[in-house]
């Protein structure tokens, strides 16, 4: 348990593309199906969060992502890596997850819910 | 499902999650550095089995003096 | 003849460290534990040292061991003679100065020799202080007033006033008595302990300080000061013979007669 919690190094050059990636068009409110606390769309929220897995991990770039996709089982990171790319996610919306809602974030989708209602991302 | 994490699990997680974020506030060209060797110092340790206590209780301590250390603004870089 | 009789001495010198004696071993058994090998349990090591080739005191036999046997074993150690502190370790069961501890020269008994008890172990018989430290910081160990003599010269006390300092102002900070005491072995976070304890009341009653107010004020709560039960192992293992039991008792009587 613990060998999958820790793991070894892989070379991290890809969060600037992480970072580089971060949208500035709004979305028009018309098209918004909802509003939300954060004033983003969850369709919106969740195409950003899935280039920001893909950016993440190089490998993960063909696979396909949905909302159901677990950090753990379907993508095959550890928590480490899931910690990781949670700050990746965190940077990409410009807010701070606090530690007891980041470790409870299994898959995509309650990343997703996560960021909607969270007032401050953007 | 994936077990629930020990505490001491969660810990480490936690500690984890400081350090990578230690590395987001430097610069940015370095910021590889710091990642590059947060990976290298978490994975010496990667094969501590579980229930050793201690150990990880240990290293737990000095990873978050060591982190306290490389917090300090005047901390530009690490190789 | 006044010549001879020089000679005699030296001859007799010479022969004594040298055929004379036999060796006089006696097993020191040492608390080992390396932190780059976090996993691997501490172990008590086994040095024998010929206490006729060796000073008198456990630093010495410390300082020989590392010398001639192991260099890889680690203590604290400066000035060897009990008036820097940082050779406090845990001696045949008490905490002492190993510069000041003579070596039992029974040698059919072991000296077993550990680090300062329920301290974070730096490595081997070095340990951790930064709590200590951070607390002694904690209690503002410096003269506070509101304005100091205008021909800029010190602070002036009489001989009686200068006196209710003695034994207080000796302490060097080894830590000897805080880690002996079971309160500050379960609270150590919260109760300051006697060292710490006894620089606090050092300050209180030193006639030239003003801030004694602010000082008490700090010790009024159920942890910092009143975690002391009056164990007094902290006077018993003093190895300079200080009381920091009194200290403490002191400032409680001072406390409750607000």
């Amino acid at each position: 348990m613990f060998r999958q919690l820790l793991r070894t190094a892989t070379p991290l050059a890809h969060r600037q593309a992480a970072i580089a990636t971060k949208r500035t068009s709004i979305v028009p409110q018309s098209l918004m199906r909802y509003y939300s606390a954060s004033g983003l769309t969850k369709d919106d929220v969740t195409t950003r969060i899935v280039d920001v897995i893909k950016a993440y991990d190089k490998s993960l770039a063909a696979k396909p992502i949905s909302l159901e996709s677990t950090y753990n089982k379907d993508l095959g990171l550890d928590s480490l890596d899931t910690v990781e790319l949670i700050v990746a996610i965190e940077e990409e919306f410009e807010i701070e997850i606090p530690d007891k809602v980041a470790d409870e974030l299994k898959n995509v989708g309650e990343t997703v819910d996560y960021i909607v209602s969270n007032p401050d991302a953007n | 499902m994936v077990r629930k994490l020990s505490g001491l699990q969660r810990e480490v997680v936690h500690l984890y999650r400081s350090c990578i974020r230690m590395a987001h506030t430097k610069p940015i060209e370095n910021r590889p550095h710091f990642i590059k060797y947060i990976h290298s110092e978490f994975g010496k340790y990667k094969d501590i089995p579980r229930k050793d206590f201690t150990t990880i209780e240990h290293l737990l301590r000095i990873g978050s003096k060591k982190l306290q250390e490389f917090s300090k603004n005047e901390v530009k870089d690490i190789r | 003849m006044m010549y001879k009789s020089l000679v005699g001495l030296v001859t007799k010198r010479g022969l004594a460290s040298g055929v004379e004696h036999t060796a006089r071993m006696k097993s020191f058994k040492i608390y080992r534990w390396n932190p780059d090998t976090p996993s691997v349990k501490p172990v008590l090591q086994n040095y024998q040292v010929d206490l006729n080739d060796c000073g008198p005191m456990v630093l010495d036999a410390l300082i020989k061991i590392k010398n001639e046997q192991d260099g890889t074993l680690t203590f604290r150690r400066s000035c060897r003679e009990g008036i820097c502190g940082s050779c406090a370790m845990n001696i045949g069961g008490s905490n002492t100065l190993a510069c000041l501890c003579k070596i039992d020269q029974d040698n059919t008994k072991d000296l077993k020799i550990y680090p300062l008890p329920h301290m974070y172990v730096v490595k081997d018989l070095v340990p951790d202080l930064t709590n200590f430290y951070k607390q002694y910081k904690s209690i503002q160990p410096y003269l506070q007033r509101k304005s100091f003599p205008e021909d800029g010269k010190e602070v002036l006390q009489s001989i009686e006033d200068r006196k209710k300092l003695d034994g207080l102002y000796e302490c060097i900070l080894c830590a000897c008595c805080s880690t002996s005491c079971p309160s500050y072995w379960w609270n150590q976070e919260e109760y300051l302990g006697p060292a710490v304890l006894m620089q606090a009341y050092r300050w209180l009653i030193d006639s030239r300080d003003q801030a004694s107010h602010i000082r008490k004020e700090m010790l009024e709560n159920s942890m910092s000061l009143y975690r002391c039960h009056t164990i007094m192992n902290c006077t018993k293992t003093c190895p300079k013979g200080l009381n920091p039991g009194k200290a403490i008792a002191e400032i409680k009587k001072s406390l409750a007669f607000e």
